[in-house]
């Protein structure tokens, strides 16, 4: 099945989904999450693919939450199916084997904030402006979001940011630890795939172990957490002195 | 009178300004009383939209330290000081410390104890009381080492020294870093925006995040699903979206 909301590219080990809902904002419609869902599967499934960049590169927006005109008329019930939907993408992302990496080109915004962060590292273009609005549209984000930013940012910027609903710059982003590294518009392409084909270029079993155990690290105590590793790196190690 | 510590001033956009310089001759369990009885007359209050707890340059929250306590009185204060802290994060409404010069010992616990700081580059803050043998009893020890992480936490509480404010935002206990003089008035127009928005989205956000920052991440976020769902059964929904499409300002009624 062809996707109408985003197409793939694959080059060099890197996959790259790129985000073109054929208008000035990617907004997160079911579709366009079901769409996201199938091409993640697709790249995880794919053995040339070690790496997943996710970006909403060349056109000005990364993602945006859902269309204003829909939700206006969501029931409890339509929003409570809605950001089922929306986490399970982001479990999947999360747990996907793969480091993927968001390729942050412009207006981020609501859910598109929260896609950005269920992925593993955040670099971002000079354009960048990201937010959350959910308090100027009466409603909080159902996308993993109050507790995503929190955890990246600290809880007091996280208040902040949901508060104001205000749209912050890459520097001020790059200053929250929202965004990992900023780019100049006109070399942020390059950049990003450069990045990618870096990590790309080292073996997955160890780049999916990594991701597994960074991950886990938030929610285990530190002893269950240091067995965890003690385990996998006594496997992962043992695998590539063999090959 | 114990709120004789707090000086309240209540505006007609919505905003009160809580002041907390405290006495040097004042213990902290008659500033600790001050403060819980502010913040529960504020929290049943309709009309009060944002609260700025200001430290002005003399200090904030400056108290005498009690020396002869037994080890039953100081259980009882941290025990009174972290029930107060906690009343005062629950308020249910937005709630900035707008700090102008040393915020410190109690004074941090109680500014960490807001939703976000902003501070005026002569500010500083620090955990000073080690010098006397006292550790924070507030919740400071935890609500520090959650912000800004256990290394720089331990580093000023084992020190007792003060960082200045440039300091302070580069390890993130600030937000924002304003010229001297400036900080209560910009931090008020901060929250008179933050008062705009939706008061039910901003209360119940904030009671999201707090609810969820220190359990597992799937059960938060089952928690934000079920909050994100009741948001629509709001009149702020509505209004917030119908707004939006129409291109014109929301009037919110926070429910």
């Amino acid at each position: 099945m062809p996707h109408k909301k985003l197409r793939i590219e694959t080059k060099n080990r890197v996959g790259y989904i790129l985000l073109d809902a054929g208008s000035r904002f990617n907004k997160l419609s079911i579709t366009t999450i079901r769409e996201l869902k199938r091409a993640f599967a697709q790249l995880e499934e794919d053995v040339k693919t070690n790496v997943i960049v996710l970006s909403g590169y060349p056109g000005e927006s990364f993602a945006v939450g859902a269309d204003i005109g829909q939700m206006v008329h969501f029931s409890p019930n339509d929003a409570f199916h809605f950001a089922e939907l929306g986490q399970s993408l982001f479990e999947q992302i999360e747990s996907c084997p793969k480091p993927v990496i968001a390729a942050l080109n412009g207006i981020t915004m609501g859910g598109g904030c929260d896609l950005a962060m269920s992925c593993d590292i955040r670099l971002a273009s000079e354009s960048l402006r990201i937010g959350h609005s959910g308090a100027k549209l009466g409603i909080i984000t159902g996308f993993c979001g109050t507790h995503k930013l929190p955890r990246i940012v600290g809880k007091n910027y996280a208040r902040e940011i949901f508060m104001t609903s205000e749209i912050y710059s890459a520097a001020e982003a790059l200053q929250m630890g929202l965004a990992d590294k900023v780019f100049h518009e006109n070399e942020f392409w390059q950049k990003i795939s450069c990045f990618a084909e870096r990590i790309a270029s080292h073996e997955l079993t160890a780049l999916s172990a990594a991701k597994r155990l960074i991950n886990a690290a938030e929610d285990t105590d530190l002893r269950t957490g240091c067995l965890l590793e003690r385990e996998t790196a006594t496997h992962v190690n043992v695998i590539q002195q063999i090959v | 009178m114990p709120e004789k510590y707090c000086t309240i001033q209540s505006k007609l956009n919505g905003i009160t300004i809580m002041t907390v310089p405290g006495n040097r001759n004042a213990s902290a369990k008659d500033i600790l009383e001050s403060i819980r009885h502010q913040a529960n007359a504020l929290s049943s209050k309709n009309e009060i939209m944002g609260v700025l707890l200001a430290g002005p340059a003399s200090g904030f929250c400056c108290c005498r330290i009690e020396d002869s306590a037994t080890t039953r009185d100081a259980a009882a204060l941290s025990a009174f000081g972290q029930q107060v802290m906690f009343l005062l994060e629950k308020i249910g409404k937005p709630c900035i410390a707008a700090i102008e010069g040393e915020c410190s010992g109690l004074g941090l616990e109680v500014a960490l104890a807001c939703d976000f700081i902003v501070a005026s580059r002569a500010a500083s803050f620090g955990f000073p009381g080690i010098a006397a043998g006292l550790i924070p009893f507030c919740g400071g020890s935890q609500r520090l080492a959650r912000l800004v992480g256990k290394s720089k936490t331990k580093e000023l509480i084992y020190s007792g020294n003060l960082i200045d404010a440039e300091e302070a935002h580069r390890i993130g206990l600030i937000n924002r870093l304003h010229a001297e003089g400036e900080t209560l008035a910009l931090a008020e127009e901060l929250l008179a925006h933050i008062c705009t928005r939706s008061p039910n989205a901003i209360r119940i956000g904030g009671e999201v995040v707090n609810a969820g920052y220190d359990i597992d991440l799937q059960t938060a976020c089952m928690l934000e699903r079920d909050a994100f769902a009741l948001c629509f059964s709001s009149f702020d929904q509505r209004e917030g979206m119908q707004a939006f499409l129409d291109k014109r300002t929301p009037q919110f009624k926070g429910e």
